[in-house]
């Protein structure tokens, strides 16, 4: 993928908040990141720290109220989708931007057949007949790998094994061809040797068609073997962001240091204790005025409770949001 | 405790010894709900857990590894085979024997939102076992309940609390104390981190590995979590529809998995490297697993098997030693050689009967 291409997403300080009888919360506090074409985007955090949140902002697929997008723009092939009204969004969603959730069994429709499902954003954004649909549909599903496509558009979802269903649900998400998608945790429900499989199907898919998708989860083994960047996700803001080799070999943030040492590895040395990162996530009650890791650093220090840092670059295409400069950890 | 005076022992005794587990649950369907079928979720298990160990028992989920865990403790009526934990045939015990040995064995759960009763404070949850199987005055029973707080790294101050008002972490704090308060031995721990974020996992099942230490634990580590179970367990079982396919020493199992599913299942988890990533050869199962009701004829894995023969659709690999201390169920991978004198494992020299501390 070109390095200098011009993003198709490109997300400015986007802010969301919910209100919520306790006060606001601040849920995404000034996330900016831009997707380019082709690319594969990972988003990495814990939950709670806003990574689901963020990509529903992008396009008003929050319940306002209680969510508010408060502040940012996010533009979709020069176009700013955050100001677009209702109508327009929905042609852009499902169409522009496709959409992979986490669960399959309650993102499917358990009363509509499979095939009525995948065929409806056809007919809703490309105008299809029924029968070009149902051509396409069975085209689709055959994409993704599910056998005897044709026969299988009949049934419905809980005919469908875990990993099947979220096969269709990609299959939905790739009808119109979308610029975008968006996966919010699609392997986090699947088996291991489920989840294999649709990553390698993911792999093909991306070869094929090569629409930019933004990965979003919190298993890091996934991001190291699928995503090209990364971006690391905490209390609401993005604290690291960094290719996907630079991230793993040369963490900078504190957070992200203690993340990639805290999970057990299934080759190489073990430890005889895991690290522990003490503490718990923050609650996002206020205003961020300062680092919202800081209470759980070991390198935290007073300008950390007076300032939240910014992001700043520390190399090509890597930046961190920490007022503490280490050494490179390879050094 | 005759054997008190070693821990660490370096010639371990069995604790607990399964033989031929099975665990069915009948289908019923029509009007009358006549028993047409049966799920065979633990189907013919047998493995013995060593004190003071911890045994992993990996799985996907619907293998069975759960259930078996539950039909350990009896926490189902098992359909067949025997459990036997210091001596003691935990399946084939009466109501009023089985609740008199409850407090050698406990579990954690998985989902400490789902195990903790909403309207109980941390201190009667905590003293709830206390209750039942102990006669001590309120007094003591609140001496105990802030010592197993202050065990488990709870904040004394909060034993009036509901669990709402506690993170995931510290709920799973409160059932592993809740397990503890008895004095157990053996302690099954079903998924405990499952429900967690990463970065309280790690607090966990370091807490877990402290108490196995200072307590001289013996644990069932029931996961899906390979990296996990590579890191906590000495001993790990590999389960696949309702068997145990592997039964290995950790490091034997990662570094040289044999049985064809436990392959298949190690090159499946991702690791976070993103230059091993790039060059690793995986093993892509294709299909599903087959439902236990109706599981395939033969070995139960020859459906998604890449290294099937015509004899796997035949008969049913048995459970066998094919390295020292490593079982495998699998035709083909054949014992090395027959090793003079070896009976698989360690021995148990003497049984120790005495159940409680206090």
């Amino acid at each position: 993928m070109p390095d200098g291409a011009a993003p198709v997403l490109d997300v400015r300080d986007l802010k969301t908040v919910f209100r919520t009888r306790g006060g606001e919360v601040h849920a995404v506090n000034s996330v900016s990141f831009d997707l380019r074409p082709g690319e594969l985007l990972g988003v990495v955090g814990e939950s709670g720290s806003g990574k689901s949140v963020t990509m529903m902002s992008l396009i008003g697929l929050l319940p306002s109220p209680p969510a508010e997008v408060r502040d940012g723009e996010v533009i979709l092939q020069g176009r700013d989708i955050l100001r677009a009204s209702p109508e327009e969004l929905r042609t852009i969603r499902g169409a522009k931007i496709g959409f992979i959730f986490q669960d399959p069994m309650t993102s499917l429709n358990p009363v509509f057949t499979v095939g009525n499902q995948i065929m409806e954003p056809l007919r809703v954004h490309l105008g299809m007949t029924k029968a070009q649909a149902e051509v396409r549909a069975a085209e689709l599903l055959d994409l993704v790998g599910i056998p005897d496509a044709k026969r299988r558009l009949k049934d419905y979802p809980h005919q469908f094994s875990g990993g099947m269903r979220q096969r269709v649900m990609i299959a939905i998400a790739l009808a119109c061809d979308p610029a975008v998608l968006i996966a919010d945790e699609p392997t986090t429900a699947l088996d291991v040797t489920i989840q294999a499989q649709i990553l390698e199907l993911v792999k093909e898919l991306r070869k094929k068609l090569g629409m930019a998708i933004v990965w979003i989860t919190h298993d890091l083994g996934v991001i190291a073997g699928i995503a090209d960047r990364v971006m690391v996700m905490y209390g609401g803001q993005v604290v690291e962001q960094a290719t996907v080799k630079e991230l793993f070999g040369n963490p900078r943030h504190p957070y992200t240091r203690a993340l990639l040492k805290t999970v057990p590895s299934l080759s190489g040395g073990r430890a005889s204790r895991l690290q522990v990162i003490e503490g718990q996530p923050p609650i996002l009650t206020s205003d961020p005025t300062a680092c919202p890791f800081r209470m759980r650093c070991a390198y935290a220090f007073d300008r950390c409770a007076r300032e939240n840092p910014r992001r700043r670059p520390v190399g090509p295409g890597h930046d961190v949001a920490c007022h503490w400069d280490p050494e490179p950890a390879h050094a | 405790m005759l054997d008190a005076a070693t821990p660490g022992t370096d010639k371990p005794r069995k604790l607990v010894e399964i033989t031929d587990l099975k665990m069915h649950f009948p289908i019923r369907s029509g009007l009358l709900r006549r028993h047409t079928g049966d799920i065979k979720a633990v189907d013919g298990v047998t493995f013995d857990i060593y004190e003071g160990e911890t045994l992993g028992l990996v799985g996907e989920s619907g293998c069975g590894k759960s259930t078996c865990g539950r039909a350990i403790l009896r926490l189902y009526e098992v359909t067949g085979g025997s459990v036997v934990i210091e001596g003691r045939d935990i399946a084939a015990l009466g109501p009023e024997e089985l609740r008199k040995t409850r407090p050698t064995m406990q579990m954690v759960f998985q989902d400490p939102q789902a195990s903790l009763n909403p309207r109980m404070t941390v201190a009667d949850i905590i003293g709830e076992p206390l209750n039942e199987h102990t006669t001590l005055s309120s007094k003591e029973k609140l001496a105990r309940i802030y010592e197993l707080m202050d065990q488990v790294g709870l904040n004394r101050a909060f034993a009036n609390r509901y669990p709402h008002e506690f993170s995931g972490g510290q709920r799973q704090r409160i059932g592993i104390a809740r397990a503890l308060a008895l004095n157990p031995k053996f302690i099954v721990c079903d998924e405990p981190i499952a429900a967690l974020d990463v970065s309280i996992q790690a607090q966990v099942v370091n807490l877990l590995e402290d108490l196995q230490d200072k307590l001289g634990l013996t644990y069932l580590f029931i996961s899906h979590d390979l990296s996990m179970v590579r890191h906590i367990a000495d001993r790990v079982a590999v389960m696949y529809l309702g068997r145990i396919v592997e039964l290995s020493p950790r490091d034997d199992l990662y570094e040289d998995p044999l049985h064809p599913y436990a392959k298949a299942l190690l090159s499946a988890v991702p690791e976070p490297d993103p230059a091993h990533e790039a060059v690793r050869q995986r093993i892509i199962l294709q299909g599903d697993v087959p439902s236990p009701a109706n599981p395939p004829k033969g070995c139960n894995f020859c459906t998604r098997c890449p290294e099937v023969q015509p004899l796997c659709h035949q008969q049913d690999p048995d459970l066998i030693e094919v390295r020292p201390g490593r079982y495998v169920a699998c035709h083909f991978v054949k014992p090395e050689k027959p090793t003079a004198g070896s009976t698989g494992g360690i021995e148990a020299k003497e049984r120790n009967q005495q159940g409680e501390r206090r």
